[in-house]
C-alpha cells in the first residue's frame, strides 16, 4: 500500500515538472525561431479537416499547399519564406474554429490567417482576426455577411457570396424553365440569404415561390420534403443544400423519379459532391465558382492541372482547391505590392487588386473590389453530365461564364460599411 | 392534405423501419453486455466502405451478404480485444471506448479511402417507382424494408427456438446466473455482439444506396437509434422495434407542417417518453440502473 502511494506521488511530481518544461518551451520558441536569423512570414490556416466539410478543407489544404511550394521556391514573400500552420477548426464547432484562430495569431504569431469553408465560423474567426489586427482571407465560406454587414477591414474572401450565385443563374432558369419555382433550402445563415436572393430575382422576374422546404443541415432523408415538392407542382425544383446534403438530396430525387417529371436545378454546385454521386443522379442545370474543363490556351490552367493531379493522386482541381491557391497567391501579390507585410498596408494593397491571368485561370476581369473587399469572380453557369466527357471527371458542361461585376450587387447594396482603421 | 399526410406516414414507416435495424442492433448489446455502443454508426460506415470495395468483384447483391459479415468479424475482434476488458466497470468506461473508437473509425475511413464521397448505385432492378402516384415507394426503399422485415424475424425466431437465443435472452436477465449454470458467458457476449455489429454492417449496405457513402454517414443514424431504443423500451426488441417505427413517423408527419422541426422532434419524443414513462413504451422497469 504504501509503496503504491509513494509511487503515486513520485508520478505526480514528474508529471508537474514535465508540465511546467513543457509550458516553458511554448513561450521559449519563438525566441528561439528569432534568434536563427530571417523569420519566416507564418501562414495560419484554420479550415475544417474533420466531420461533414473535411473533403472541400483538405481540397482547399492542397491548393494552399501548393502555392506556398511555388512562392517559397522562387524565394518565398519579400525574401522570406513561407511557414505554413495548419490547424482543424472541426466542420461545425465555432468554439474550436476560434481557440483555433486564437492559439494561431497569440501562440504562434501568425502574419496571415485563412478560413473557414463554414460561414459560421468564418464569421466568427473574423472577430478574433479584426480583434487583433491579422490580415485575414476567407476562402470558401458564402454566406454574405462576410462580405456585406459585417464586412470588416482585415478580412476578404474569395468565393462568390450568395446573392452573387443567385444573380448569377436564376434568370436562365426563368427563362429555361418557367415560372413556379420550389425550394428545398438548407436552414442555416447560407441556405437563408441564398434562398433571400433567388425569391428577390424570382419576384423581380414575375415568378412565384411555391414552397421552401427548410431541411436540418446533415439530414440524410428528403423523401418527406421531395413529396411536399412533388405535390405543390412546381416547373422548378430548386435545390439549395451542399456537401453531403446534394448528395443524398439528388440521389433521392433520382431514385424517385422526379427529375423525369419536375425540373431539377439550383445555384452553387462543387465537384466534389458531384463525384460522389453515382451517374444517375447528375441532373439539372446549376453554377460552379470555377471550373477545370476550359477553352484551350487559358493561361496557367494546364500547369495548375498538371501540378494538383502529382498532389492527388491524378485528380484535378475543384473550385475549392483554385479558392485555397487564389488565397495565398493574392496575399503575397500584394505584400510585395505594399513592400512590407504590416496588415493595414497589405489591406490597402489588395483593395482593387486585379487578379493576373496565370493566378485567375478564366476569362473576364477578376479583382478584390475595394468597398467591400469581395472577390468579383466569374459564375461558370451550365448543366450536369451524367457521364464524363473526355475525362471522368469531366461531369459539367459549362454553357456561360458570368462575371463577377454582372452579378454582383452594388457594394451600397451589400450592406457593408467598411469601418478603416485609425 | 389528407394525402400528402398518408403518403407521409406511410413513408415514415419506411425510414422507421431503417432505424428499427440500427436499433436492434444497438439494443441487443445494450441489453446482455450493459454496452453503450457509440461505435455503432462507425460500424454501418465500416459496412459501407466493404461494400464499395468488393462490390466490382462480386456485385450489389455479392457485398450484400458478405460485407456484413466482415464487419461482424471486426466487430468480434472489437470486443475481444477492447471492450472485453470492460465488462466489469461502470458503464461511462466502455461508452468513452466506443466513443473514442467512433473518432477513429471516422478518420480512418477518410484515411483509406479519402475525404471525398463516393458513388454507390443501387441495382437496376430495384431502382424504379412502385407507380407514379406512389413515387417514393422505390423498389429500393421496399427492398430495405423487407430486408429489415427478414432479419428481425430471423432474429426473433434465433432468441426464441434455439439454445444460443435462449442463453442470450437469459444472460439479459441474468447474467451470473447463467455463467453459473455452466455456460461460456464470454463466447455468448462475444458472439451477441458480433450479431449486433453484423446489424449494423447490414444497415450500412442499404444505407450506401440511399444516401451519400462517406466517412460521416453514420452520424445522423445513431442519435435516432438512441432514441428508438429509449422510446420503445430499455430490454425490450420489440420495444425498439417499435420505436424505431413510431419516431420514423413522427419524424415524416412533422416534416409535413413543421419542417425545419423533424429532427428536432424525435427528442422531443424522448423527452416526453422519459418524464411520463421513463421505462419506454415496453421497457421493462429499472432496466437502466
Amino acid at each position: 500500500m504504501i509503496k503504491r502511494l509513494d509511487f503515486g506521488a513520485m508520478d505526480r511530481r514528474a508529471v508537474v515538472k514535465a508540465g511546467a518544461a513543457a509550458g516553458l518551451v511554448q513561450f521559449a520558441a519563438p525566441f528561439i525561431v528569432a534568434a536563427r536569423g530571417e523569420a519566416p512570414i507564418k501562414i495560419g490556416v484554420d479550415n475544417p479537416l474533420t466531420g461533414t466539410y473535411a473533403a472541400p478543407g483538405k481540397n482547399e489544404g492542397v491548393g494552399i499547399q501548393l502555392a506556398v511550394d511555388q512562392l517559397n521556391a522562387k524565394n518565398g514573400i519579400l525574401g522570406r519564406q513561407i511557414e505554413l500552420l495548419t490547424e482543424d477548426s472541426t466542420s461545425g464547432d465555432a468554439g474550436a474554429a476560434v481557440q483555433k484562430a486564437r492559439k494561431l495569431i497569440e501562440r504562434d504569431n501568425v502574419d496571415f490567417l485563412v478560413g473557414n469553408v463554414n460561414s459560421a465560423l468564418a464569421q466568427a474567426m473574423a472577430q478574433v482576426s479584426n480583434e487583433k489586427g491579422v490580415l485575414h482571407i476567407v476562402p470558401g465560406g458564402h454566406t454574405d455577411g462576410i462580405t456585406g454587414t459585417n464586412c470588416k477591414w482585415n478580412v476578404f474572401r474569395v468565393c462568390s457570396t450568395t446573392r452573387m450565385e443567385a444573380n448569377s443563374i436564376c434568370p436562365l432558369l426563368f427563362t429555361t424553365y418557367g415560372k413556379k419555382w420550389h425550394f428545398i433550402t438548407p436552414d442555416y445563415a447560407f441556405g437563408h440569404t441564398l434562398f433571400d436572393g433567388c425569391e428577390a430575382n424570382l419576384k423581380k422576374l414575375g415568378g412565384t415561390v411555391t414552397g421552401n422546404e427548410l431541411t436540418p443541415l446533415g439530414i440524410t432523408d428528403f423523401s418527406a420534403y421531395l413529396i411536399k415538392a412533388r405535390a405543390a407542382n412546381p416547373d422548378v425544383l430548386v435545390v439549395l443544400v451542399q456537401g453531403n446534403d446534394m448528395v443524398n438530396c439528388l440521389k433521392q430525387i433520382s431514385q424517385f423519379g422526379i427529375d423525369k417529371q419536375i425540373h431539377v436545378a439550383g445555384t452553387q454546385q462543387e465537384l466534389e459532391p458531384v463525384e460522389a454521386m453515382p451517374a444517375e443522379a447528375r441532373v439539372g442545370i446549376w453554377m460552379f465558382e470555377w471550373y477545370w474543363k476550359q477553352a484551350a490556351g487559358t493561361p496557367g490552367l494546364d500547369q495548375f492541372i498538371a501540378d494538383i493531379r502529382k498532389r492527388t493522386d491524378g485528380k484535378v482541381p475543384t473550385a475549392r482547391t483554385w479558392f485555397g491557391y487564389v488565397t495565398i497567391h493574392a496575399y503575397a501579390l500584394a505584400c510585395e505590392k505594399a513592400k512590407t507585410i504590416e496588415a493595414k498596408a497589405v489591406a490597402k494593397a489588395l483593395s482593387d487588386m486585379e487578379l493576373p491571368p496565370e493566378i485567375k485561370m478564366q476569362p473576364n476581369k477578376v479583382y478584390f473590389r475595394g468597398g467591400d473587399h469581395q472577390l468579383m469572380l466569374s459564375a461558370f453557369v451550365g448543366e450536369l453530365m451524367q457521364k464524363g466527357d473526355g475525362d471522368p471527371e469531366n461531369l459539367f458542361k459549362v454553357n456561360h461564364i458570368v462575371s463577377g461585376d454582372t452579378d454582383a450587387p452594388p457594394v451600397s447594396e451589400t450592406g457593408c460599411t467598411m469601418q478603416m482603421p485609425a | 392534405m389528407l394525402q400528402l399526410t398518408f403518403f407521409n406516414i406511410t413513408n415514415g414507416l419506411i425510414i422507421g423501419a431503417f432505424y428499427a435495424l440500427m436499433a436492434i442492433g444497438l439494443s441487443l448489446i445494450l441489453n446482455l453486455s450493459g454496452v453503450i455502443n457509440f461505435a455503432h454508426g462507425g460500424f454501418l460506415v465500416i459496412g459501407a466502405y466493404l461494400a464499395y470495395t468488393l462490390r466490382p468483384y462480386i456485385g450489389f447483391w455479392g457485398a450484400l451478404v458478405v460485407a456484413p459479415f466482415l464487419t461482424a468479424l471486426i466487430g468480434l475482434a472489437v470486443e475481444r480485444f477492447l471492450v472485453r476488458r470492460l465488462y466489469g466497470r461502470d458503464p461511462l468506461y466502455s461508452l468513452l471506448l466506443t466513443f473514442g473508437l467512433a473518432f477513429i473509425i471516422e478518420d480512418g475511413t477518410r484515411q483509406i479511402w479519402g475525404a471525398n464521397g463516393l458513388p454507390f448505385s443501387i441495382p437496376e432492378a430495384l431502382s424504379s417507382p412502385l407507380s407514379n402516384e406512389f413515387f417514393f415507394i422505390t423498389g429500393y426503399r421496399m427492398f430495405m424494408v423487407a430486408m429489415v422485415a427478414i432479419v428481425v424475424a430471423l432474429l426473433f425466431v434465433l432468441l426464441r427456438y434455439t439454445r444460443i437465443g435462449v442463453r442470450i435472452r437469459a444472460g439479459t436477465l441474468d447474467l451470473e446466473t447463467v455463467a453459473a449454470l455452466g455456460v461460456n458467458v464470454r463466447a455468448l457476449r462475444s458472439l451477441n455482439f458480433a450479431v449486433g455489429i453484423f446489424l449494423a454492417g447490414l444497415a450500412g449496405v442499404l444505407a450506401a444506396g440511399q444516401i451519400g457513402l462517406e466517412p460521416t454517414m453514420g452520424d445522423g443514424l445513431l442519435m435516432p437509434s438512441f432514441i428508438a431504443i429509449i422510446v420503445g423500451g430499455v430490454g425490450s426488441l420489440t420495444g425498439t422495434l417499435l420505436g424505431g417505427l413510431l419516431i420514423g413517423v413522427a419524424s415524416g408527419l412533422t416534416a409535413v407542417v413543421f419542417p425545419s422541426a423533424s429532427e428536432a422532434v424525435i427528442y422531443v419524443m424522448m423527452a416526453i417518453v422519459l418524464l411520463v414513462r421513463p421505462r419506454g413504451l415496453l421497457g421493462e422497469e429499472g432496466m437502466l440502473s
